[in-house]
């Protein structure tokens, strides 16, 4: 059923978003394509795994384990992605690298700390499953589709609202001249760490209940899917980025269940990837038009 | 009211400017002119806190600002219009001139500051929800000034405001520039354009590869032979 599909297809299409919005914040303002923004995604589920196996209050543990990731973003800028870019000449391979380390890395600790096995979130929501004719949505899926939109609108206010938001868009559009108008970079940098692993950690937490398992790799799929999203959403822009992820999470569940499985799901991305970059090389919205 | 000491200046190796001195007083309108490459943008950049320098000091209104980032500067009341303009392309007219007054607090005065850019040039109140980068290069040239007079700029800063106008837009461009230091606002302009700059400016510095080879009054300097043939073409 087409009905059942799409709303499927939105959910999971909104947690790609999320996961890519991340990286496409931090595109955004220090040019560095942070592969490392999945390991925040895995991180933010081991953390909100373990407040709520504490407390047993998801919200908490929702929101505590997006605001320690986003810490832990601002930190990892502070201290190594910020000494290597403002050294002179780095080429933008290095950065690059870097992240991909950092992101390795982070899944080895992972596994060191917490073990190889996968762990199950074991939430259980009040709510019943919602049925409305033939339509079926879980519990789950209302507590995403609604989280999501949530923190999409609390973005869009902050960047489109707030003097810090303003801030935020002049130095992504030009960083010299927006620290000429007063802008102190480091804050623009800071939120865009705290925003994007803030937000790759609530779509870590969101996949764990989804599917209630979380393990050490979790991210490498996520890693992956979302260079897709954010190359296709035209680099560094929040609102082509939300498309983009709409729109593969779509294209993924409608190729399953329309056209079948002749090809691994994850596979999808990409080809919708390359057909809409053969069109309209610049993604979906180029960034001059944002 | 600027006073740049022995400034040395490196991209890598190479070094672009070699001890530079220059000095502002307020409410002079002051030019450094210099054929492409003499470093003139470094210059300025480096006055604006863009671009870092090795030695030398940097002091605005007797306070040594050398080690203060770009955004102090600015806060401190040096405004910048810098070459090609770079308006923030994805932001609208408005936005841009809510950036220029970034540093300004009161409400009040940012809404009273960007509607006296908006009387100096109408056209950008007409475009106000406009993106920048929708608008022509002329009204772009507007805006890059509105955005750089929001902040009641103490100084400013100019980079080559004539690069790519057309030449009746550069006329236009010149004669705000003057009406604003008339009106008080202290200007250091670095400008390719010898020949109308000079008309303009109270006193001129000669930039050549990175040396400042002569300091005259811009009359002086209009009269002299070796300006007369290096830049103004006659």
């Amino acid at each position: 059923m087409l009905l059942q599909q799409l709303v499927n297809g939105i959910m999971i299409g909104s947690v790609y978003a999320l996961t890519a919005m991340g990286a496409t914040l931090i595109y955004g303002i220090l040019r560095i394509l942070d592969i490392a923004n999945a390991a925040a995604y895995a991180v933010g589920a081991y953390l909100g795994w373990y407040i709520y196996t504490l407390t047993n209050n998801l919200f908490l543990a929702f929101f505590l384990a997006m605001i320690l990731t986003g810490l832990i973003g601002v930190l990892v800028e502070k201290y190594i992605y910020l000494p290597i870019i403002s050294k002179p000449n780095v080429i933008t391979i290095v950065p690059l690298i870097t992240s991909v380390g950092l992101f390795t890395l982070t899944g080895d600790l992972l596994r060191l700390i917490a073990g190889p096995n996968v762990k199950s979130l074991g939430v259980k929501l009040r709510i019943g499953v919602l049925q409305i004719g033939n339509l079926r949505i879980n519990p789950e899926w209302i507590f995403i589709i609604i989280l999501t939109a949530l923190l999409f609108s609390i973005l869009w206010f902050i960047l489109n609202k707030t003097k810090l938001g303003l801030a935020w868009r002049a130095t992504a559009s030009d960083s010299e001249i927006a620290q000429a108008m007063g802008v102190n970079i480091n804050v623009s940098m800071a939120l865009s760490y705290i925003l994007g692993y803030g937000f790759a950690a609530s779509a870590g937490i969101m996949v764990g209940l989804l599917y209630n398992s979380i393990y050490p790799t979790m991210g490498d799929i996520p890693s992956y899917k979302m260079l897709a999203i954010i190359v296709l959403g035209g680099l560094g822009n929040p609102v082509g980025t939300v498309l983009a992820g709409l729109l593969i999470g779509l294209s993924e569940t409608l190729v399953a269940a329309y056209i079948g499985s002749i090809m691994p799901r994850d596979v999808i991305a990409f080809l919708v990837l390359i057909i809409v970059l053969l069109v309209k090389p610049s993604g979906l919205i180029s960034k001059k038009n944002a | 009211m600027l006073e740049i000491k022995d400034v040395e200046i490196y991209y890598g190796q190479m070094k672009v400017i070699k001890e530079v001195s220059i000095s502002v007083h307020e409410g002079e309108l002051v030019t450094v002119i210099g054929a492409n490459g003499a470093g003139k943008t470094t210059l300025i950049k480096a006055i604006m806190g863009l671009k870092e320098i090795k030695s030398g000091s940097i002091i605005f209104k007797e306070k040594d600002i050398t080690n203060d980032p770009a955004w102090k500067r600015a806060e401190m009341g040096i405004g910048y219009i810098p070459e090609g303009r770079r308006v923030f392309n994805n932001l609208t007219v408005e936005e841009n001139l809510k950036m220029g007054c970034y540093k300004i607090k009161d409400k009040d005065t940012i809404k009273k500051n960007i509607n006296k850019a908006y009387e100096l040039f109408p056209i950008l109140d007409e475009r106000k929800n406009q993106l920048a980068n929708t608008m022509s290069g002329g009204e772009q040239q507007m805006l890059a000034i509105g955005r750089a007079l929001v902040l009641e700029p103490r100084l400013l800063l100019i980079d080559e405001i004539s690069m790519g106008l057309m030449p009746i837009l550069v006329n236009t461009s010149f004669r705000i520039i003057k009406e604003l230091n008339d009106a008080g606002i202290t200007v250091l302009i670095v400008e390719q354009n010898a020949n109308k700059v000079l008309k303009i400016a109270d006193r001129g510095y000669v930039l050549e590869t990175g040396n400042i080879v002569m300091e005259n009054t811009a009359k002086n300097l209009m009269e002299n032979d070796t300006v007369k043939k290096a830049y103004l073409g006659s």
